[in-house]
Order: structure tokens, then sequence, then C-alpha cells
């Protein structure tokens, strides 16, 4: 029984530049990530997240460092690595002119897949992605969406035992970023699939994570789940009154359990700890004004991420 | 993996380069309107200079060779220019497939569409011009395909070995490769009338011994077939090996995902 999918130790990349002088995008990334959790990787632009994930799935290989994927060493068994991953990436490409149903076929027969089995295997993804309506238009008629449910539909035809996806609802609308954030969900509960995924939106970590690396400058800067991270980096919550009339704002920075305040004129933003009573206690100073309006706003793992990409 | 996936595995290339192919209105001209236009002008220039009957054979066995050739080498270098052009290389490159698998699956398709252009070719031309391709057999007719098949898979593996080196616009230069062949390996005229440092080029193309060896039916010569196809095997190996290479050096330099963006 295979524990962990990726098992990462000092992995390292530079990319050489013409003048000799390179540049390091990945240092000396250690990772251990577990078959049974969807693992996310979460950065600013160009923090190595594409990177790491082509290393990961062996496209690409490291300077240095050691690699297992799924217990297969990623140096020796680079063949019989990716038979058993896939991996499908923001802003897809497939062959312009192959529609929906040749390129599945086509990657298919790459996959070593033949006769009813591709067919089958082919339909079974058209069904999964819901692709049906889309069967014969040529990739390059598709929209992004689409284009991305294909690539999703590509990554499965293996039926890999490790997936990995780069942004993978980067430039969709809300509506079918939900979806696709169901199907992965679905593909790791129901197919057992372990899910190493990188994103830019908080919020689609959060839900679909059960740990968090982040990356700064090719560095893990942190590492833990969504929770716990929230909790170490003491970020409390965030309230916002406006009002109108007298405030004491200086009394109201002395409170036990506000843990920073801003304000200006009629407003003021705190960062507070629930857990010494003191929205009660901040209500109560406002006694000589008129509250308008009051907004507590749980932390999330936008404010981490901004504390953490400073 | 059994053999019928394995047997998939070098037909996907074959079944991507078939359908592009299909849908591309070139396709018509890289079949029936270049070829044709070359074989004539060749055809009516001898009418014109009014050489004998073995003349006639000797240009458009050249004519014929350099038409397969070229249609060919296309389809082989197609296999990782459709992926550049549509930016899809990783894809390729992630599944679990061998350089061999690929330019052997293109090769594949190549060898039909060469050979369809062949046989327009050989029907045209007997009925213009009186040429007999079958006069030794239909062995020398193979092995003279075989050779030319050859020499397009290589200017292939070549085409692609310099797009994943030096990227993009790499394949011009490798196109020019062709050109040379042309040049030396005695296509419209024996190897003889190159000045002595191209003869020695032209003696390490693959290509001049299977010509030579095919004229020799229609104009009695020496020729040196073993040496032939012992250089098209090599080229090949040493091609596909390079070939390797150069993916490695690409995943390791970063360029295949370049390619992808
Ligand atoms: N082939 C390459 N040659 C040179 N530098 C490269 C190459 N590929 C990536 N880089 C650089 O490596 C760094 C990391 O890039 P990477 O694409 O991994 O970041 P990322 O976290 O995925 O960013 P994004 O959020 O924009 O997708 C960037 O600074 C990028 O410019
Ligand atoms: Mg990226």
């Amino acid at each position: 029984m295979i524990e962990k999918s990726v098992e990462a130790k000092g992995i390292c990349k530079r990319y050489k530049s013409f003048l000799g002088t390179g540049t390091t995008v990945l240092n000396n990334i250690s990772l251990d990530i577990d078959v049974g959790e969807i693992f996310g990787l979460l950065g600013p632009n160009g923090s190595g997240k594409t990177t790491l994930i082509s290393i990961f799935s062996t496209l690409i290989y490291p300077e240095q460092g050691s690699l297992s994927i799924m217990g297969l060493d990623a140096r020796r068994d680079r063949g019989e690595i990716r038979k058993i991953i896939n991996i499908s990436t923001a802003k897809p490409n497939f062959p312009w002119s192959l529609t929906v149903r040749e390129n599945l076929r086509h990657y298919g027969m790459l996959y070593g897949l033949y006769g009813s089995g591709l067919s089958r295997t082919v339909e079974d993804q058209i069904d999964a992605f819901e692709l049906g309506d889309f069967r014969d238009l040529k990739f390059e008629d598709l929209s992004t969406g689409i284009k991305q449910r294909l690539s999703l539909a590509k990554s499965m035809l293996n039926h890999p035992r490790l997936l990995f996806l780069d942004e993978p609802t980067t430039g969709l609308d809300p509506d079918i970023s939900i979806k696709i954030r169901a199907l992965i969900r679905r593909i790791h509960e129901e197919e057992n699939v372990a899910v190493v995924l990188s994103t830019h939106y908080m919020p689609e970590a959060e839900m679909l994570c059960d740990r968090i690396a982040f990356l700064r400058k090719g560095e893990v800067v942190a590492l833990d789940t969504p929770q716990n991270l929230k909790n170490h980096l003491g970020l409390g919550e965030r309230v916002v009154i406006t009002y109108s009339g007298q405030a004491d704002i200086g009394a109201l920075g002395r409170l036990p359990g506000v843990l920073g305040l801003k304000s200006e004129i009629g407003r003021v933003e705190m960062v507070i700890d629930r857990s010494e009573d003191s929205v009660d206690r901040i209500v109560k100073l406002f006694q000589e004004a008129k509250i308008l309006d009051i907004n507590i706003k749980e932390p999330d793992l936008e404010d981490v991420f901004i504390e953490l990409a400073r | 993996m059994n053999w019928q996936g394995e047997l998939n595995k070098y037909l996907a290339s074959a079944y991507k380069n078939w359908i592009i192919s299909r849908r591309n209105i070139f396709t018509v001209f890289e079949l029936f309107f270049w070829p044709m236009i070359s074989l004539l002008s060749i055809g009516l220039l001898t009418r014109f200079l009014k050489v004998d009957e073995s003349m006639v054979s000797f240009l458009l066995v050249g004519s014929i060779a350099l038409t397969v050739l070229q249609v060919a080498q296309m389809d082989v270098a197609y296999v990782l220019l459709f992926d550049m052009w549509s930016k899809s290389i990783k894809n390729t490159f992630i599944a679990p497939v061998h350089s061999y698998h690929l330019i052997f699956g293109a090769l594949l398709f190549g060898i039909v569409r060469g050979s369809i252009v062949f046989g327009i070719l050989i029907v045209v031309s007997r009925y213009l011009f009186g040429f007999d391709f079958q006069r030794g057999g239909l062995l020398p007719v193979l092995i003279f395909l075989a050779g030319v098949f050859a020499t397009a898979a290589v200017i292939g593996i070549t085409v692609c070995i310099s797009i994943l080196t030096f990227g993009q616009k790499a394949d011009v230069a490798a196109w020019s490769l062709s050109g040379l062949i042309l040049l030396v390996s005695g296509i419209y005229y024996p190897v003889d009338v190159l000045p002595p440092v191209l003869q020695m080029f032209a003696r390490a193309v693959p290509l001049t011994y299977f010509l030579e060896y095919y004229r020799s039916i229609f104009i009695p010569g020496p020729h040196h077939l073993a040496t032939g196809i012992f250089l098209a095997v090599f080229y090949l190996v040493l091609g596909l090996v390079l070939f390797d290479r150069a993916i490695d050096r690409a995943r390791r330099t970063g360029i295949l995902l370049r390619l992808s963006e």
C-alpha cells in the first residue's frame, strides 16, 4: 500500500540564461504529500507553482534533489510514473483542428488504449465532463470553460492514481468554477485519485485542500491545513463599524481582544480575537454614537496569503 | 503492455496527422498539384531537349524521388510541428511514449501519403512520357522507395531535433537540409558532375545510393546499394538517439514548457 503520492527532498531548479547567470526558480523544496489528501500549492505569480508541478509530473527535470512519485523513483522509473499520473493545466492547448472526441481518442492512444476499451473510455469521459454537446466541435471553436473540461477529461483517460491540476479554474466564470471544483472532489473521493493542485484563488484552496504549501520566490514559506494556517498567523476576525456621532477610539484600542485598529471619521476597522467577549465590549463603547452598520468577517486564506507574501 | 496497446502508441501520431491532413485544404496541393507541376515540368523539359528514352527515365526517377521525399519528410516533421503550432507539446510528453513511437507513427502516415503520390506520378508518367517504372520488377521499386522514405525520416527527425533544441523558428534551417540533399544527391544529374568536395557530401547521403541503384535498371551502371542501406540505418538510429537526447535536454532546460505557453 503506497502512502505518499509525492516525496520530494531538496528539489532545486535553475534556468540558465544566455549570459550564464541563471535564475533560481525553486530552491530546496522538500514536501511529503499523502495519497489520501488534496494538496494545494499557493503563491503569487512567478513563485514556482507551475515549475514544481511540472517537475512532479516528470515533464521537466530538476538539477538537484530526490523525488519519488507514488513510491516510484522519478529518475529511474519515469516510464512507469507517466502511466499512472496525468495533468490538466489552466489555458489548456490541444491540436486545434481535432474535435473533442478526436482529441480524446488521440491521447487515449498515446496512453496505449485500444479497441472497444478506447472507445468506452472516451465516451465515459465525454459523459463525466458533460462534453456530449461539443463532441464534434473542433478544439479551436470551444469556449474556455469547455476547453478546461476537455483538459480534465483528457487527464482522466488513463485512470490516473495521481492527478496534477495547475490552476484548474483560472479564467472561468464562477458557475463553471463551482462545477469543476465539484468534479475534482468527486474524482478524489469516488475514484480515489490523489490530487495536487495549484491555485491563485484562496477560497478554492480553502474549500478543496486538506493541506496547503505556500510558495514564495521558489521556497515553501508555510505548510499546514487551512485552519492551522489561519490560527498560527494570529489572524483574527475583522470588524468594520460605520457610525455617526462620538466614539472613544482611544479606549477602543486599549480593549483586551482588539489586536489592531484603523480609524477614520465615521468608520473604524479592527482585527479582534472573539474569545475575549470583545464584540460586546466594543459595542458598549459606542453608546454615545449611532451605529449605522456593523460587519464581522472571518479571516480567510486571502489574509494569510497577504501576510505570507509580504 | 500488450501488443495492441503498444501498436496504438505508434498509430496515435498517424491518427493525428491523418485527421489534420484530411481537414487541411493544402493536402490537395501537397498530394496532387505540386507533384504534378514538377513532374510535368521535368517531363516537358525532356521533350524540349529531345533526350533519349533512358535519359527521360533518369530525370523522371529524380523528379519522382524528390516529390515523394518532400511529402514524407513533412509528415515526420509534422509530429512535432503540429504540437508546437498548437502549443500542445507538453500533453504529448507527459504521456508514456517514446521518441520512436512518435517518429515511426508519423513516418507510417508519411509512407501512406508518399505512396499515393508515387502511384499517381508513375501512372501519369507512363501515359505521358512512356516511363516504365517496373522494368526491373517490383522488388527494386520497393527498395528504392524504402531508401526515399528512410531519407525522409532522417530529415524529419532533424527538423524535430532543431525545434526542441533551438525553439520555434529553427525548422526553417532544418528544411534547408532537404535543399542541400537535393543539390548533392544527384536528383537531376549524376554525382560525378559535382565538384570533388560536394561529391564527398553526396557519398554521405543514403539517397544518392538508392537513386544510383534504381537508375541502374534503366541505364546499366555500377551501384553500391549495401552502402546506401547501411547509411540509411545508421542515420536513422543516430537520429533517434539524438532526438531522445534533445527531448531530455528540453526537459532540463524547460524549453518543453516554454513551447507550450
Ligand atoms: N523556461 C524558462 N526559462 C526561464 N525562466 C523560466 C522558465 N519557465 C519559468 N521561468 C521563470 O520561473 C519563475 C517561476 O515560474 P512558474 O511558472 O513556475 O511560476 P508560477 O508560480 O506558476 O506563476 P503563475 O502564478 O504566474 O502561474 C518565473 O519567474 C518565470 O519567469
Ligand atoms: Mg503557473
